[in-house]
């Protein structure tokens, strides 16, 4: 009996030791709760002033006005090309007084009391899931790209929709280039953005600034058209988008070789799945086969542009070419480019497209295209198109040129200084 | 939250005693003696110290023992600057916070089976525990702390009278976790961790008893590698994000060798050196299942240089067996520290140390055995200069060891 106690003494005290040890786990992060979305980055104004002085951003020292950042992921509700429905996301910027001079938290106090103005930021053309806006932010937890310059040094509310088929929606194809779901992607984020910030308390004030580089251009004046007939749109500024869809296919078609083969694939594989066609109606094989595996949202571009060739007539079927050849509307490929420009039409908003003279990937008579077509044949009343090498030097006869990528950055910083003045002249800061 | 408050306070709160973090002591003798414990040992904690001593234990006899440590960790104190780079140099003087733990232990040994016996040792072989408060500290080791657990079954055989051998198998429990929370160039940098392992490994021993009181004992202990797995949150700014996280840490092989002589069947005395092979120690390198913010690369992913050597102890145990009912003990031990001073770091600013000892045994009847031990680890002041660490420590650690306090039982039937 007395064997049989110390045993079970023995016994019970190795088990409890066993079973006490297991387990054990970290809790969730502890971050600041919000309704209707997720804080995903909250970045002190000091550490990134630093930081923008140690990459040399123009116009940065130690006495420019920086801005606290914080992000927010949100997620709402879109509709796709055939209007049904979609949980997309998107990422908006906020200025916050989180490490800032006492002088600028002051200016920013002001800014609170007579609300943000809002600017609509569309992003120019990803592939990789992990290059969407709220993707970025929620890797890095870090200030990234042009809502460091909106918000961060301008205080202005920056908005990045994702797009379906990035972010929430990543499970899906990106329509891209495709005007109904750019438009309602940008439109019903800022929707869903305006009553997140009612929810928590963000002050903003009734202006509306458009704006957006390369696809982003394209779909940040997809937006503008549908918001006129809603409310009245402070300003617009798209930049180097792709405008005149059909014009641009002639452009790559005419030619034997394309440099960015990804681009004009992506449009030709999105097209297809819009419309209901097989994309080997467009392209050929194998990679008709290949880019539902290349477009997944798993490959940056130049994974897909190595998979992909160069030569024109290698990638796009004769029939294909032909077609828009042809500049045939009955052509299935051919009418849903036209119908899919965002060209056609005469914006009531001051318009502003901002492009590079020296633009490699959409030329600039794209844009001089467009606001010709605006201005002339719909009688658009304020419509300008602005070489971004002469704003930027303030020399109208610079010889600067900039393609298409550098040129982004000089683009952003033309445009938040407009839009900037708009705002004090309206608003008052 | 209940469980981490059991783990953390009552069970297996293992601690910084001996050099780098293992523990040495893990029975009612092995405190009483500082671990000079390998050649002589006459109870249940064979099973751990020597278990090829199992086999000149009483054949019939089966033997039982426990133990419950309380230990006090004072706080270190820091007197120096930390540089962050490239050139950033702050105050950094601070005290860590004092540390109060317990853990059990327990063995038991089998009666014989002919030549054969086995036994069984429940221990805590490794652990720290460390907390630092202080602004400059908590930025890198606000809370470090690694728990482990080890059954240790082993068979001894002997092959004469005078000599066996045995060999047993460790299985470890582990837990580990990291905390720090900080501010570096402007901008919190916090992590939290929790993680934990079971790991496998092995140990060896030999006993010879030439005769004359003289008993020489040697044991092996493998190294183990703990590959901790758990949640890590890291914190950039006002947000964290959860990641699931690896990291590894050795507990290192030890070699014991212990020569003892008992006088007149009264006075033992029993020299240890022990060899623990802290080389095995590197770097310690967390790994993430997706990438971590690029700005927290260099802190929280990036392998950290360890670079321990291995070290050396030396110990001296002395038993006296005062009447038939009371016995007494006691130790003194050298030990040296793994860390260099080029990778020392406030998670665990050890030193050399000086180890004394000492405990009693009385037996209550001709089954039952009780006593008590007592054990401070003196550490000694250590300076790092200008230049000398990769972590950017300037100045002296000073104070820190460790209290040790053991109530243990010993019973055979």
């Amino acid at each position: 009996m007395r064997k049989m106690r110390m045993y079970q003494i023995c016994f019970a005290v190795l088990a409890t030791l066993m079973l006490a040890g297991c387990g054990g786990e970290v809790g969730s992060p502890q971050n600041e709760p919000v309704q209707g979305g997720k804080v995903v980055v909250d970045f002190p104004a000091d550490t990134l002033r630093q930081s923008l002085i140690e990459q040399k951003t123009p116009g940065v020292d130690a006495n420019t006005t920086v801005f606290g950042y914080k992000a927010y992921k949100i997620v709402y509700e879109t509709e796709d090309e055939t209007g049904a429905l979609v949980h997309a996301s998107g990422l908006m910027v906020v200025p916050t007084d989180n490490g800032v001079r006492p002088e600028d938290a002051r200016k920013l106090a002001y800014m609170r009391q007579k609300g943000f103005s809002l600017v609509s930021d569309s992003h120019g053309t990803i592939f990789a899931d992990k290059e969407a806006p709220t993707a970025v932010a929620e890797e890095t937890l870090a200030p990234a790209g042009s809502p460091i310059l909106l918000s961060a040094l301008a205080g202005f509310v920056t908005l990045q929709a994702d797009y379906i088929g990035f972010g929430a929606s990543a499970d899906r194809y990106h329509p891209y280039l495709l005007k109904h779901s750019s438009m309602e992607a940008t439109v019903d984020f800022i929707h869903a953005a305006r009553k997140f910030a009612k929810k928590n308390n963000i002050p903003l004030n009734s202006q509306l600034y458009l704006t957006g580089y390369s696809e982003g251009g394209y779909v940040s004046l997809a937006a503008l058209q549908e918001l006129e007939q809603e409310e009245n749109v402070t300003f617009a500024a798209p930049m180097a988008g792709p405008y005149m869809m059909d014009q641009m296919a002639l452009g790559v078609v005419v030619h034997d070789r394309i440099p960015i083969p990804s681009f004009i694939a992506d449009v030709a594989y999105s097209y297809a799945l819009s419309y209901e066609h097989n994309v080997s109606e467009l392209l050929r094989e194998p990679y008709a086969s290949e880019v539902s595996t290349l477009f997944d949202g798993r490959y940056a571009r130049p994974q897909i542009d190595a998979r992909l060739p160069k030569v024109t007539e290698e990638l796009f079927t004769r029939s294909a070419i032909d077609g828009v050849l042809r500049q045939d509307p009955s052509y299935w490929f051919y009418g849903a480019l036209q119908l899919n420009s965002t060209a056609y039409w005469a914006p009531k908003t001051p318009t502003r497209f901002l492009q590079c003279l020296g633009d490699d990937v959409i030329p600039y008579a794209m844009t001089a295209g467009t606001v010709n077509v605006m201005k002339n044949l719909f009688k658009a009343p304020d419509v300008e198109a602005v070489p971004v090498e002469v704003a930027y030097t303030g020399d109208s006869n610079t010889t600067l040129r900039l393609g298409h990528v550098a040129c982004a950055g000089p683009a952003y910083l033309v445009v938040t200084r407009m839009m900037a003045e708009i705002r004090k002249k309206t608003i008052g800061y | 939250m209940q469980k981490n408050w059991i783990i953390g306070t009552v069970l297996l709160a293992a601690t910084l005693e001996a050099g780098g973090y293992k523990i040495p002591e893990q029975s009612l003798d092995g405190m009483a003696l500082g671990a000079a414990h390998i050649a002589h040992t006459t109870g249940a904690d064979s099973a751990y110290y020597n278990p090829a001593n199992m086999a000149f234990l009483d054949p019939k006899t089966r033997y039982l023992e426990g133990a419950l440590n309380v230990v006090h960790l004072p706080s270190n104190d820091f007197d120096g600057v930390q540089i962050f780079p490239p050139s950033t140099v702050v105050p950094a003087s601070a005290s860590s916070e004092r540390e109060w733990a317990a853990f059990p232990t327990m063995q038991y040994v089998h009666s014989a089976q002919g030549r054969w016996r086995w036994g069984v040792s429940l221990a805590a072989p490794a652990g720290m525990t460390k907390r630092w408060n202080s602004s400059v500290q908590k930025t890198f080791a606000e809370k470090f702390y690694l728990l482990t657990a080890e059954l240790n079954p082993s068979l001894a055989y002997r092959v004469s009278d005078t000599f066996a051998v045995a060999a047993g198998l460790r299985l470890l429990y582990s837990e580990g976790e990291v905390d720090s929370d900080g501010i570096v160039n402007g901008i919190r940098i916090a992590r939290q961790m929790k993680g934990d392992t079971v790991a496998a490994g092995y140990n060896l021993a030999l006993a010879w008893h030439p005769g004359s009181g003289v008993e020489v004992g040697v044991t092996y202990r493998s190294k183990v590698k703990l590959n901790e797995e758990g949640e890590a949150n890291l914190y950039l700014g006002g947000v964290g994000r959860q990641y699931h996280a690896k990291v590894s840490v050795p507990v290192p092989a030890a070699l014991n060798v212990g020569i003892a002589k008992t006088f007149d069947d009264r006075l033992t005395v029993e020299l240890v050196w022990e060899r623990t092979f802290w080389s095995a120690y590197k770097t310690l390198d967390f790994r993430y299942d997706t990438p971590i913010p690029p700005a927290l690369v260099p802190i929280f992913d990036d392998p950290k240089l360890k670079d321990w050597q291995d070290s050396d102890t030396f110990r001296l145990g002395l038993t006296y067996r005062w009447d038939e009912r009371l016995t007494l003990m006691a130790g003194y031990a050298y030990d040296e520290t793994p860390i260099p001073a080029r990778t020392l770091s406030y998670e665990l600013p050890d030193s050399d140390g000086h180890i004394f000892s000492a405990g009693f045994r009385y037996r209550q009847n001709e089954h039952l055995e009780w006593g008590l031990a007592v054990l401070y680890d003196h550490k000694t002041k250590r300076t790092i200069a200008p230049g000398e660490n990769i972590n950017g420590i300037v100045g002296s650690f000073d104070k820190g060891g460790a209290f040790l306090t053991t109530v243990g039982f010993a019973y055979r039937f």
